[in-house]
């Protein structure tokens, strides 16, 4: 095999765990919309960045990646809004608005854009196979942040994760620990949907995290359980793309399907043995 | 350390236009047993949930010990709360995830301390004490969500606990349990306070759920307060037939208080 097809597989494997890392969080705190809206936001931020490029060269390729990490984590920061005391509206009402409006920007990006439309709706669906070394790099430090994020916030995340009432009427910093979470969110998503794509992006983000919630006891379980699941999701996915000839991101969103199936059907079995 | 004693003056709570809280003044000084009692919709959660910070009043002064809640940064004023044990109603918390018993307890040890630091034996030392003080010792390992209702109420209690805290702040924590696991669980609140003095708000819309140790009424109405004394005065007063807009029998059965509904005689 050539170095490139290490690449992807590399490539593959950390956004896998990102995701499935994130998802964690996300699927814990029942906002896995979340996935679909930030990487709208992202999407609706690379269009408008690139039309900054048309106008200077100098940012060529910089900003498309900066207008998506920006557009995500605006949107991302704009759930702090909704306040866990205040449940006038539920956050997936607020994630779904926001989506919404991502949406209507990113189609009216495109229709602006008449140049290559083809190469915006690639973000719809993202392509492992166009990934290059800096791209790797750029998810693998964003990873990094992420894994540090939850060990050194782990125990504030705890307690986000079983209630934020409780956290932010006893004193945890929780408006802090959750922006900061949502801002990580949204950088995750965006530097991962070239690769991923945003349909994809959300089954990765969900799957191997609601997986791990059937079958695991305790938090650092879950979390090391969802990471591997994502990583497992996304390998193999790639590997039976690659031999059976079949679309890679649709072999990765089934894979993580099954794995979820295999996991809530382990529960069941195992409940039913007791 | 932060005394247990609150005060609130003007505190006026408002969703849009609606006053759904207003008390003038009240005033709890340190180690007191306050049940907070009236109908549904009567303001008793917004109460609480304006001491602990969670709900901002639109206007008035709520203070802990010598501290003004409102002139605190939201980092301060989460180092203030760090006192405050707070048992939220069942929908407030996600007892779908799979954490252990013992890891909703350690929850507890986890504000009082900083970003960046983990828990230390010493907190387990904390943590254990209480599982073990609430009879959960045998439970320890097992999943939140496979626990019965009462032995979830049974944790978050000990979870507050844990924090050490200077006031209890409990939001209906019978609801949902069948009658003798509400006699239980009032038991292990009556026990705290007598062990700990420690100052507890109980909101409690069924008067016959505060424990005998709760000495203090405070009765809310259409979010005004309607009465607030001794629990014997206001258990007495016509308040609460107002309040709840039924004439009202104490009953005294073995030491234990209990309100009915007086039966209306007959028309012939």
């Amino acid at each position: 095999m050539d170095s490139y097809f290490y690449l992807v597989i590399i490539a593959g494997l950390i956004a896998g765990a990102s995701t499935g890392l994130l998802g964690v969080y996300i699927v814990g705190m029942r906002i896995p919309f979340i996935g679909t809206c930030i990487s709208h936001a992202a999407m609706a931020g690379f269009i408008y960045g690139s039309f900054l490029t048309f106008r200077s060269a100098s940012l060529t390729a910089i900003s498309p990646v900066l207008g998506g990490i920006a557009a995500s984590v605006i949107a991302a920061l704009s759930l702090t809004a909704i306040r866990p005391d205040k449940p006038r509206m539920d956050t997936n009402v607020g994630l779904a608005i926001v989506f919404c409006l991502m949406l209507g920007l990113t189609f009216l990006g495109i229709g602006l854009n008449q140049g290559s439309r083809a190469e915006m709706l690639g973000l719809l669906w993202g392509n492992i196979l166009f990934t290059d070394r800096s791209g790797t790099i750029t998810i693998a430090v964003t990873a990094l942040v992420l894994v540090l994020f939850s060990y050194i916030f782990s125990k504030e995340m705890k307690v986000l994760l079983f209630s934020r009432s409780i956290a932010a009427a006893t004193g945890i910093h929780e408006r802090f620990v959750y922006g900061l979470f949502l801002i990580l969110c949204g950088v995750t998503l965006a530097v991962n949907l070239p690769l991923v794509g945003g349909l994809m992006i959300f089954s990765l983000v969900t799957c191997p995290a609601a997986a791990a919630y059937r079958i695991c006891t305790g938090h650092k379980s879950v979390v090391i359980t969802a990471t591997v699941f994502g990583m497992l999701s996304a390998l193999i996915g790639f590997l039976l793309s690659f031999y059976l000839n079949l679309p890679t991101g649709a072999c990765i969103v089934i894979v993580s399907a099954i794995i979820f199936a295999m996991s809530a059907a382990y529960r069941a079995i195992r409940n039913g043995a007791d | 350390m932060s005394s247990g004693s609150l005060s609130l003056s003007g505190v006026e709570v408002k969703y849009g236009s609606r006053t759904i809280l207003n008390v003038k003044n009240l005033q709890i000084p340190s180690g007191t047993f306050v049940g907070i009692i009236g109908t549904n919709g009567a303001g008793k959660t917004t109460l609480l949930k304006a001491c602990c910070g969670l709900i901002k009043p639109a206007r008035g002064t709520i203070k802990f010990g010598q501290k003004n809640l409102a002139g605190l940064s939201l980092w301060n004023k989460s180092n203030l709360r760090k006192r405050i044990g707070y048992i939220p109603q069942a929908t407030e918390y996600n007892s779908e995830l799979p954490f252990t018993l013992r890891e909703v307890v350690a929850m507890g040890r986890i504000s009082a301390k900083p970003l960046l630091t983990r828990l230390k034996k010493q907190d387990y030392r904390i943590v254990d004490d209480w599982i073990n003080k609430l009879g959960l010792a045998g439970l320890s390992n097992q999943t939140f969500r496979t626990l019965s209702g009462g032995e979830q109420q049974k944790t978050l209690i000990a979870r507050a606990m844990a924090q050490q805290p200077t006031i209890l702040m409990l939001d209906e924590p019978c609801s949902n349990l069948d009658f003798n696991w509400k006699y239980q669980i009032t038991e292990i609140i009556d026990r705290l306070y007598r062990q700990t003095n420690i100052t507890v708000l109980m909101v409690s819309h069924d008067t016959n759920l505060l424990p005998s140790s709760c000495s203090r009424i405070v009765l809310l109405h259409e979010g005004n307060l309607l009465a607030d004394g001794d629990t014997d005065n206001v258990f007495a007063s016509e308040a609460l037939e107002m309040a709840y807009g039924c004439r009202i029998e104490m009953l005294n059965v073995g030491g234990r208080r209990y309100a009915v509904n007086k039966k209306q005689p007959q028309e012939p």
